[in-house]
């Protein structure tokens, strides 16, 4: 296969594999931090810091394989 | 607590330090080489005699007392003659000479830096002394926030050279001529003027094409991040210069908002990292948070670019906060305690064997975290923007076909929506910024209330 039709292949391909990823992660964070917030209200402040922290991590994977798209995309040609 | 900065007393610290090591080094090598060992202890005596002339000399010059010509005199024959007739006696070796002229040279430069990390002899034990200036501190630290800032704004500009990224392709990029047409049209149009350029057109980039040839403006627009990088920052500064121009108790509209945001900013980073510490580092987790912000919302405004879409200026913050968190770590852990905490604080045989795994280990993690801090905001902001770009692109595509009715309000509309992210976007990456830079702050300050080990094994295991 030609180097530039594997990168074109591979590269939408790669962000959607570790979007897949984050997403669930980010669901997951989503889910418990919602079942907490509806089982102590009172902890709401400190859940959404913690929360959007943990937002971030779980987001950061899939913007890895964004930052690589852009280094690689001027090859694909 | 230590006793005020030991101002006057290091000196003579330092020489008696160097005296022991030196004569403990002399004692090691007297038994195999006892003429190196001998020149060892005669150029530490030399250096010695050095330093306590040269006090007395200062002493004298400074208090304006007679003799000083006598002490000089003195000197020049002990000191100078001195080394003079142990080079001339030839027996004693170069090496080992130099080695004890330098010893205090070198205890003298090592405590100084112990100094520098803000602890007296004990820093390189100390663990868990908070550091807690309230007043003054905030002060230096605001100021240290904005020279941090300010060195961002230098470091940022090197590396502008590659910054037309290769994202030539795409809907846009077959769209050319100029289009007099509805608003989102002329932005696309411009686009086109920079053969390649995957992002809407600034307001540099519109004068540099207005004036070809000006080299004031060929620079500017060579070095757009920067430009934009200190018009936020400037634009910063004049907001809360505006709104703490004639501070009052009971604050007008713009004081009220301006109040209101470093408050919640700084309850939320206080809720992390704890009452004492957020005195201390406020500045500048708030001066980040609010600095990236106005990056981050500067792109929204047309004719306007947000310089965190280049990795120049987002990895230039990224290492200052590295370098802040790895310097209060050294700082509040003592080097010793700063090292075991890179070791992963070994306590037991299993820790102690599993040191060559977890040093490179832990070595790793922290270099990963500017390059993690940089990438997201780099990633999420220039994302965002490319994101608004092919959309614009696309309504110049659909207006080229002459569909303009039927194109332009659904993609001003998809647009806007996508502005309003946009916003969300910045707000968000900015507070991730200032919140993760407090975590790796938080993972290296001491804390009291419940076990320095245990709190930090949960945060490694958690980070």
């Amino acid at each position: 296969m030609l180097f530039p039709a594997a990168l074109g292949l591979g590269l939408p391909l790669g962000i959607g594999l570790a979007a897949i990823g984050s997403g669930i992660g980010i669901g997951f964070l989503g889910k418990g931090a919602m079942e907490a917030m509806g089982r102590q209200p009172e902890i709401l402040p400190k859940l959404q810091v913690a929360m959007i922290i943990g937002f971030g991590f779980a987001e950061a994977l899939t913007i890895y394989a964004f930052v690589t798209m852009f280094f690689l995309q001027g090859r694909i040609g | 607590m230590q006793t005020p900065r030991p101002g006057r007393s290091i000196l003579d610290r330092a020489l008696l330090t160097s005296w022991i090591v030196a004569i403990v080094i002399a004692a090691v090598l007297a038994p195999s080489h006892p003429y190196d060992a001998l020149s060892l202890l005669a150029g530490q005596l030399i250096a010695f005699l050095h330093f306590m002339f040269l006090r007395k000399i200062v002493k004298i010059f400074t208090e304006k007392r007679k003799g000083a010509g006598r002490f000089i005199l003195t000197k020049l024959v002990l000191v100078y003659g001195g080394l003079m007739a142990l080079i001339g006696w030839g027996k004693a070796g170069y090496a080992p000479l130099c080695a004890g002229f330098a010893l205090p040279f070198l205890t003298l430069f090592l405590k100084s830096m112990m100094l520098a990390f803000g602890a007296g002899p004990a820093s390189l034990t100390r663990r868990g002394t908070p550091v807690h200036r309230a007043g003054a501190g905030a002060g230096a630290g605001g100021a240290a926030a904005l020279a941090l800032i300010l060195l961002a704004l230098a470091a940022a500009s090197p590396a502008r050279a590659e910054e037309p990224l290769p994202t030539a392709n795409g809907a846009h990029g077959t769209v050319t001529g100029q289009a007099s047409h509805p608003q989102p049209v002329t932005h696309a149009a411009e686009a086109q003027h920079e053969e390649g350029a995957a992002e809407l057109p600034n307001w540099l980039v519109i004068l540099h094409d207005w004036n070809p040839g000006n080299p004031v403006i060929d620079w500017l627009d060579k070095n757009q991040i920067i430009v934009f990088a200190w018009i936020a920052g400037l634009l910063f500064l004049f907001i809360s210069w505006l709104a703490m121009r004639n501070a009052k108790m009971v604050p007008g509209v713009l004081q009220n908002a301006v109040e209101w945001m470093v408050e919640s900013m700084e309850s939320i980073a206080g809720g992390l990292l704890g009452e004492k510490h957020i005195q201390r580092h406020f500045p500048i987790i708030g001066a980040l948070f609010f600095y990236i912000l106005t990056i981050n919302m500067l792109g929204i405004i047309p004719g306007m670019k947000s310089a965190t879409s280049s990795l120049d200026l987002t990895l230039a913050l990224a290492l200052i906060t590295f370098l802040y968190v790895q310097f209060w770590g050294i700082r509040n852990l003592g080097i010793i305690g700063y090292l075991d905490h890179l070791a992963g604080s070994p306590r037991d045989a299993i820790g102690w064997a599993m040191l060559p795994v977890m040093l490179p280990v832990h070595v790793l993690g922290e270099l990963a975290k500017p390059v993690s801090l940089s990438c997201r905001l780099f990633g999420n902001i220039f994302g965002e923007d490319t994101l608004i770009v092919v959309f614009v692109g696309a309504t110049a595509v659909l207006i080229k076909a002459s569909l303009v009715a039927l194109a332009v309000p659904p993609m001003a509309g998809i647009t806007a929506l996508f502005m309003m992210l946009q916003t969300l976007t910045s707000i968000v990456q900015a507070l991730i910024f200032s919140l993760l830079a407090t975590v790796y702050l938080y993972m290296m300050l001491p804390h009291e209330e419940h076990g320095h080990e245990e709190s930090n094994a949960e945060a490694h295991a958690t980070l």
